[in-house]
């Protein structure tokens, strides 16, 4: 097993390289640039952003440039300032080798639209929130999505089955988008119960969580119902139940195991996508996360932050699936990695 | 025992949500705190606090509030008015000399005590703003490589200021000179009626060389951050809010009074959500979701919010006057003329736009206004536009069908799709020609309504950098400095470089005036190298409890503001 990780864990770097390549290459390909405007932007100016973001270097340069920044460590003295061209994520002090030496690693490059920000400080801000409301809306996505699907297998073809998937139609159907704004005109408008927007107590993380985790608990109920269904046919199942044991632990201890492993295969993607931010939900209840920084360095040509997001949500990708690949062999004993 | 701490800590979480939930509703008390939703609107973040890197509006509004200008711009009359100092000119219109208010402190606020402090030197004394700090602020501008946009555009207003922002003199060489403490001395490049107003622009604000040297490049954030104006910088929740907080050493001028709020909270937030902010009462004043302008005129509460005034910013329709039909005066006449603009506003942007005729809009310096102009106005008239359209068929002895086919770009926006439509179905019903309408996402359609190649009709829109008709008319349209593909080079196009460029160094209102109007008969009338369409308005709700001034150039001044806590529920 240890062995495995480690093998993936060498995968992940070579599947970021890749991405960083196809990514450089593709944003560079696209017409418009950074500091294109709708008002004109004289050639004097725009030579001097070039100049002041090396972007004015042959594009191979600034590709290597920017890999070796990233990747590469570097161990500083006290003369480090942090500063727009150079900021790391990982700042590790190292006084035992003199006062002020630090390990630094991981420096995403300057904003080139938002002017005196660096990708490092906009990831190191934002994403911490995105992956709090993630989780939130993946707890929303679980607690409620796998018992309705539990309910709706036991009572197959029933009113409760019509009932439980009816919501999980819904759910399907109506997007953060109508739901996220519903919510607020209800419990933050109408009845008050509810701060409309912003971030940082537990009251403002409820509707966001509730509106991005509702589509999803609709997902995992159908996914739920269908692999449970299957999964009751089985012989072991009938062989449980013939062994007299009570029906609540064939269901949990026996079927519910075995049903769960497409459902935690979706979860990895899932995961992913919730925890490096949701650009919706984000921007309608004004949450401070990474989902509009992404967007919109889109629409902005925003290199860096484009190359730094894409990096992070490749990065937590790889890691959802390996561990979602680890939770299957917890959940299936025959499944085993070599 | 094991389980009663399962319990206790069951109990302390449940404590922590609640303490958490009791936090959002805190009190404000008796503090006159505005929530303003309408800044920074769908921004992600408020990009910079760095005055030589702003460019945009939220960024220039906190600006505006912690370091006010040499000069600034009146909000009501958009004339340019003394601010941190007082101006005398050369008679030759080139030397500018600054006299600053003294001993207006630097100041700083300080978290950990929650209040407002003066900033000492090293010797312990008060640091009063000095000449010395606006010309470090516009020499870091210009001559500090930072890539900064506006100080580029400074820069060819001042004496040797090109050749400083290219790296090709030393800055020492820049027209800016401290002739005393509170003297500066700003050398033009050439004389031009509006300098007074460039050299009161945010690239030209007072800097605190000491705290950008100690703290290098993020110097702005709340932690260094040393203002003097009215307000100062609080706090700064980076895609969230940035409070700004009155300053109590802020001495109050006439144009600049001491404020009546004690803190401005600006929300970064998209429009439907300030608006539901708004309504939950959570804000004070919120800008206006176009698809809610119904809603809300039709609402007995938020209609007595609602407020339209002027904007600043004119839409109009660009013309690649060098692809047929197009290539015709006649037909981009009849084109012109055959948008019912009224109709446009009142059935598809409903905001109480006006009809535009004139690319300037009329609030600007020494902007003609079109009624004052009527033989430089092209009107609206359908039947003058078929027998334009006619006399061009005839002269080519084509018919319609033969006609080649106009297409009509504009750039992804539901707002900018419905009125294209529109005037699509406009240009068809009164001249039966057809129009193809065509959309691209942003940075590309920047580069191809830049291109020689721009489509036949472009959408286009340009807001003020500061008031006045130079910065519409020679800024987009001289062909020195003029981008858009609209291939206008014809013996009109030079006239009207000639007007505008005679309208720029022209002492006399009045004549700068009429030159501009002859300009825009030019390009609006004569030749119609453009269609204006409206000039925009700016829409805005402001709770009952909220005293304000509307201003009609983008930012707003905090410190005439006032709240009524007795009529605040």
């Amino acid at each position: 097993m240890g062995k495995y990780i480690v093998r993936r864990l060498l995968w992940l770097v070579l599947v970021l390289f890749v991405v960083s390549a196809i990514t450089f290459i593709m944003m560079r390909l696209v017409p418009g640039g950074p500091f294109n405007t709708e008002r004109g932007v004289p050639p004097a100016i725009i030579a001097n952003l070039e100049r002041r973001y090396n972007l004015d270097a042959p594009l191979i340069e600034q590709y290597v440039d920017y890999v070796a920044g990233l990747a590469l460590p570097r161990i500083t003295d006290s003369s480090f300032r942090r500063s727009v061209a150079e900021d790391y994520l990982i700042n590790i002090p190292l006084d035992f080798l003199g006062e002020g030496t630090a390990l630094r690693w991981m420096n995403f490059g300057p904003s080139l639209t938002r002017r005196s920000q660096t990708v490092t400080a906009i990831i190191s801000d934002t994403l911490p929130v995105s992956m709090q409301l993630g989780t939130a809306a993946l707890l929303v996505g679980v607690l409620i999505g796998v018992p309705l699907g539990i309910f709706a297998a036991l009572r197959r073809n029933t009113w409760g089955d019509f009932v439980g998937m009816g919501v999980a139609i819904l759910g399907v159907s109506v997007p953060a988008i109508i739901l996220g704004p519903i919510l607020q005109y209800v419990f933050g408008v109408g009845l008050g119960w509810l701060p409309v927007t912003g971030w940082g107590s537990f009251a403002q993380v409820i509707m966001p969580a509730f509106a991005l985790g509702f589509a999803q608990s609709a997902l995992i109920a159908r996914l739920t119902r269908a692999s449970l269904l299957q999964v009751l046919n089985e012989d072991y199942i009938r062989t449980a139940r013939a062994k007299g044991l009570h029906n609540r632990t064939v269901i949990i201890v026996h079927a519910l195991k075995n049903a769960l492993i497409p459902v935690v295969t979706v979860l990895g993607p899932l995961a992913a996508a919730l925890l490096t931010g949701t650009f919706v939900v984000e921007i309608i209840f004004g949450i401070p996360g990474l989902g509009k920084f992404f967007v919109n360095s889109i629409i902005n040509r925003d290199y860096t932050i484009i190359m730094g997001t894409v990096l992070l949500y490749a990065a937590v990708l790889v890691f959802a699936n390996l561990i979602v690949d680890i939770v299957y062999a917890w959940i299936d004993p025959r499944i085993r990695y070599t | 025992m094991k389980r009663r701490t399962l319990q206790y800590s069951r109990f302390l979480a449940l404590l922590l949500v609640f303490a958490l939930m009791v936090g959002v509703v805190s009190a404000q008390g008796d503090r006159k705190v505005l929530v303003d939703a309408g800044n920074a609107v769908g921004a992600s973040d408020v990009p910079t606090l760095d005055p030589s890197l702003a460019t945009d509006t939220s960024s220039i509004q906190v600006l505006i509030e912690t370091n006010p200008g040499l000069t600034r711009i009146n909000e009501v009359t958009l004339e340019t008015e003394p601010s941190m100092a007082t101006w005398t000119v050369s008679d030759d219109g080139l030397v500018y000399t600054f006299s600053i208010m003294p001993e207006v402190p630097w100041v700083k606020y300080n978290a950990e005590t929650d209040a407002v402090e003066q900033v000492l030197d090293e010797n312990g004394n008060v640091r009063y703003v000095t000449a010395e700090d606006f010309a470090y602020g516009i020499r870091r501008s210009i001559g500090g490589q930072l890539g900064s946009y506006y100080g580029g555009i400074m820069a060819s207003w001042v004496v040797n200021g090109d050749a400083v922002y290219a790296g090709e003199l030393p800055v020492e060489e820049l027209g800016v000179e401290v002739l005393d403490t509170y003297t500066l001395q700003i050398t033009a490049s050439k004389p031009a009626a509006f300098l007074s107003t460039i050299f009161g622009m945010w690239q030209a604000y007072a800097q605190p060389a000491w705290v950008i040297e100690e703290y290098g490049d993020f110097w702005y954030e709340p932690e260094s951050f040393q203002g003097y104006g009215p307000f100062t910088l609080k706090e700064w929740i980076h895609g969230e809010s940035i409070t700004i907080i009155k300053n109590p050493f802020w001495p109050g001028t006439e144009n600049i009074p001491v404020p009546a709020l004690d803190e401005v909270k600006m929300m970064v937030l998209e429009a439907s959500a300030a608006l539901a902010n708004f309504e939950a009462g959570a804000a004070d004043v919120s800008i206006v979701p176009l698809s809610d302008i119904d809603r809300i005129q039709a609402d007995p509460v938020l209609s007595e919010a609602y407020y339209v005034g002027p904007g600043s910013c004119t839409y109009i329709y660009g013309i690649n006057t060098a692809k047929p039909p197009l290539d015709d005066a006649r037909v981009r006449q009849a084109l012109s003329m055959s948008i019912n603009r009224q109709a446009l506003i009142d059935n598809v942007t409903k905001g109480g736009q006006q009809p535009a005729f004139f690319f300037a809009r009329p609030s600007l310096a020494a902007a003609p206004h079109q009624e004052d102009y009527p033989e430089y106005v092209l009107g609206e008239d359908v039947e003058v536009a078929r027998e334009l359209l006619q006399s061009y068929l005839d002269e080519r002895g084509i018919t319609l069908d033969q006609m080649e086919p106009i297409t009509l770009a504009h750039n992804e926006s539901e707002g900018h799709a419905r009125i294209a439509q529109a005037i699509q179905q406009m240009w068809t019903e009164a001249l039966g020609i057809t129009v193809e309408i065509q959309t691209q996402e942003w940075a590309v359609y920047l580069e191809t309504i830049k291109s020689d190649d721009a489509p036949q009709v472009f959408r286009y829109g340009w807001c003020l950098d500061y008031p006045d008709a130079h910065n519409f008319l020679f800024d987009v349209f001289d062909s020195q400095v003029r981008e858009l593909g609209i291939n206008w080079n014809n013996e009109d196009a030079a006239e009207f470089d000639s007007l505008v460029e005679q309208a720029m160094v022209e002492p006399d209102m009045q004549t700068r005036t009429d030159l501009y109007a002859q300009a825009e008969n030019l390009l609006t009338n004569k030749d119609a190298a453009i269609i204006p369409i409206y000039y925009y308005t700016s829409l805005n709700l402001t709770q009952p409890w909220v005293q304000r001034t509307h201003s009609q150039f983008g930012q707003e001044y905090f410190e005439k503001w006032d709240i009524d806590l007795s009529a605040r529920p």
